[in-house]
């Protein structure tokens, strides 16, 4: 895993300005009375863009508490919205691989073990991440699916990029409390 | 007494330290590896052979087995559990006490919870010691031998030996050199003589693998206990049989229940080469459909996700909406594709148990995700699947065949031993009956 160094350009700072303005979107979307009452616990402020050749073209957010599948990550949505995308077009299989090995993956918080490992298996080319996740990381934190190279393809991964605005956000979401205990007793995705 | 004719389980019942051993032999001949090859008869009077492999290097014992796996025939092979090393040192049973608790405070051991602190060992009094001689093949850079290994121990009081554990040693030569500065000023104080000993890394799974980590260093063995026995009825076939470090064995199973599913031409071919599978996936379903990503736990994952929506549905908009947009989704995932359920036999079991406080349905009551459910895979599921099992909060996972090159419970990474995650759940591996196997109309032969 290549650390934040000066080669962080202002091109990667902006698609992660983005990411991020994507995840404060979540975090207001649950900020309505109306759906805080009903949903058990909010989905972390997660949040992640994919870019190809420098122009975002999906981006995805935790959806684990509205379709009550805890693999519902903002890379999971991110990930079906592009094969759905480009099935529709007429891509075929080996056309979709090519495109995701020119794909980077811009997200808010490190992947965990599951998406680290999809993204290995659909090879994409690389992944910026803000903070660490030392509970479920796959991209160095608990293990390195990153750096993995069979029977996969492993991908380039950096993190740190505007890891405090990502941190700052998710103690938002934890300050902004829950009525309902679960969040607690259940931890969902760091 | 000699090891010939003796199988390598019994070699390490009879004899203590046999492993301290080994390894003391590793370290003190600096060899790389060391191969104790063993025959003996089993009950069935047929001659088994057993090697067991030990190494220097994690690296190294990989390639060895690689080696004997696919060189020296079908053997079965044991690798020694790669040990954690730890200071300890012998104390005065007068001062445990003290010392314990002071080393609990400045010195937890998080990572090893499993692991006692302290060891304790009463010498019978005269009692001589002969350890066994043992037949070792092992190699040091070129050379191969054969030798003969005799160590002859006299015990000669009936103390009360003490050991404690001090601290985790680092990595390096100088393992001793390392301990921290809090903990050297209670060595000094108690004038302890600290040296190197190992303890098992994972906490035992069986009973049978506990009896062996104790051989170590005394560790501590919670077995499973499941209050909810409706899973499994009383077995009258009992069809699985314990396999080494994943399976316990007093939870039989019984298989009756998921022949109907194994006798289904689908068997998963979860992740071997996934975009191929994919390639696989669409010649029956249809071009439009093919998802690389769409391996059999994700898709239970999916449809139980959608059978959670449907039986507990709530007021929400947002959540209808929802609903109707996977109807769509799971009626075209859920058929051909479905290749493993998501027990929902023992749902509808869970169900009647909890009849009170299901029928109420209340959206409190549900289910968390897929808290207690039970998965039975074909194949031992890849590093996705097993992390999108803990996320989904599955109870036990039960898989027929090891993926070795992408399975993450024990294969390639051992994701159920992984302290950090926030759930864990049991993991079993089935040994499926003969006659399963080479029945005609399952096709394992074809996926392998």
């Amino acid at each position: 895993m290549a650390s934040l160094g000066e080669e962080c350009s202002t091109e990667t700072l902006a698609f992660m300005e983005l990411a991020i303005q994507q995840a404060k979107l979540a975090l207001d979307v649950l900020e309505v009375p109306v759906g805080l009452a009903l949903i058990p616990k909010l989905p972390l402020p997660a949040s992640c863009v994919i870019v190809e050749d420098g122009k975002p073209i999906a981006s995805g957010r935790n959806r684990t508490t509205e379709t009550r599948n805890a693999t519902r990550h903002a890379e999971m949505e991110a990930i079906d919205f592009l094969l759905e995308q480009w099935q529709k077009n007429g891509l075929s299989m080996s056309e979709v691989a090519e495109k995701f090995s020119s794909c980077s993956l811009y997200v808010t918080c490190e992947p965990c073990i599951m998406c680290a490992s999809a993204l290995s298996i659909l090879g994409i080319k690389e992944v910026y991440y803000g903070c660490a996740n030392d509970k479920f990381g796959g991209c160095g934190s608990i293990l390195s699916l990153n750096s993995e190279v069979t029977p996969r393809k492993g991908f380039k991964c950096t993190g740190g990029v505007m890891a405090s605005e990502a941190i700052l956000l998710l103690r938002s979401f934890y300050e902004q409390g829950n009525p309902n205990e679960m969040v607690w007793k259940q931890p969902l995705r760091l | 007494m000699s090891c010939i004719g003796v199988s390598i389980v019994q070699l390490f019942a009879r004899t203590e330290h046999l492993a301290q051993e080994i390894q003391y032999f590793h370290s003190s001949e600096k060899l790389r590896s060391l191969i104790i090859v063993s025959g003996y008869y089993n009950k069935e009077k047929n001659f088994k052979r057993e090697i067991l492999v030990s190494a220097e290097s994690l690296k190294l014992l990989e390639s060895l087995i690689f080696f004997f796996d696919f060189n020296a025939s079908r053997l079965p092979l044991k690798s020694l559990d790669l040990p954690e090393n730890v200071i300890a040192s012998f104390i005065d049973p007068k001062n445990a006490n003290q010392i314990i608790r002071r080393l609990n405070q400045i010195e937890p051991l998080e990572n090893l919870r499993h692991v006692k602190r302290v060891q304790k060992k009463i010498l019978e009094e005269g009692l001589m010691v002969c350890r066994p001689c043992i037949y070792v093949l092992f190699w040091n850079s070129c050379f191969c031998y054969i030798v003969q290994l005799l160590t002859l121990e006299i015990y000669v009081t009936g103390q009360i030996h003490l050991s404690v554990i001090l601290c985790l040693a680092s990595e390096g030569d100088n393992q001793l050199d390392s301990i921290p500065p809090h903990l050297q000023e209670l060595i000094s104080f108690y004038q302890l003589s600290p040296f190197i000993t190992k303890v098992c890394k994972y906490a035992a799974t069986s009973k049978e693998e506990w009896q062996e980590q104790c051989k170590f260093w005394p560790t501590s063995y919670h077995p499973r206990t499941y209050t909810d026995s409706c899973c499994f009825r009383k077995p009258e076939l009992s069809s699985s049989h314990p396999v080494s470090d994943i399976v316990a064995p007093n939870d039989p199973l019984h298989l009756n229940s998921s022949f109907d599913e194994l006798k289904q031409p689908h068997m998963g071919v979860a992740c071997l080469y996934p975009w191929l599978w994919a390639e696989q996936q669409s010649l029956a379903q249809g071009l439009s459909n093919w998802h690389p990503l769409r391996h059999a736990a994700i898709v239970a994952i999916e449809s139980s996700a959608a059978r959670d929506r449907l039986l507990f549905p709530s007021m929400g908009n947002n959540e209808e909406k929802y609903l109707e947009l996977d109807h769509e989704k799971s009626s075209c995932t859920s058929s051909p594709a479905k290749r493993l359920r998501t027990i929902p036999e023992n749902v509808d079991d869970n169900e009647k148990v909890n009849a009170v406080s299901q029928s109420s349905e209340q959206l409190s009551e549900r289910p968390y995700l897929c808290t207690g459910y039970d998965i039975f895979l074909v194949w031992e599921p890849c590093a996705m699947c097993a992390m999108a099992l803990v996320h989904q909060r599955i109870r036990r996972i039960f898989y027929a065949f090891p993926n070795p090159n992408a399975g993450a419970l024990g294969s390639v990474h051992r994701l159920q031993g992984e302290k950090s995650l926030n759930h864990h759940y049991a993991v079993f591996r089935v040994l499926l009956p003969q006659q399963v196997l080479h029945k005609p109309d399952v096709e394992v032969a074809e996926i392998k």
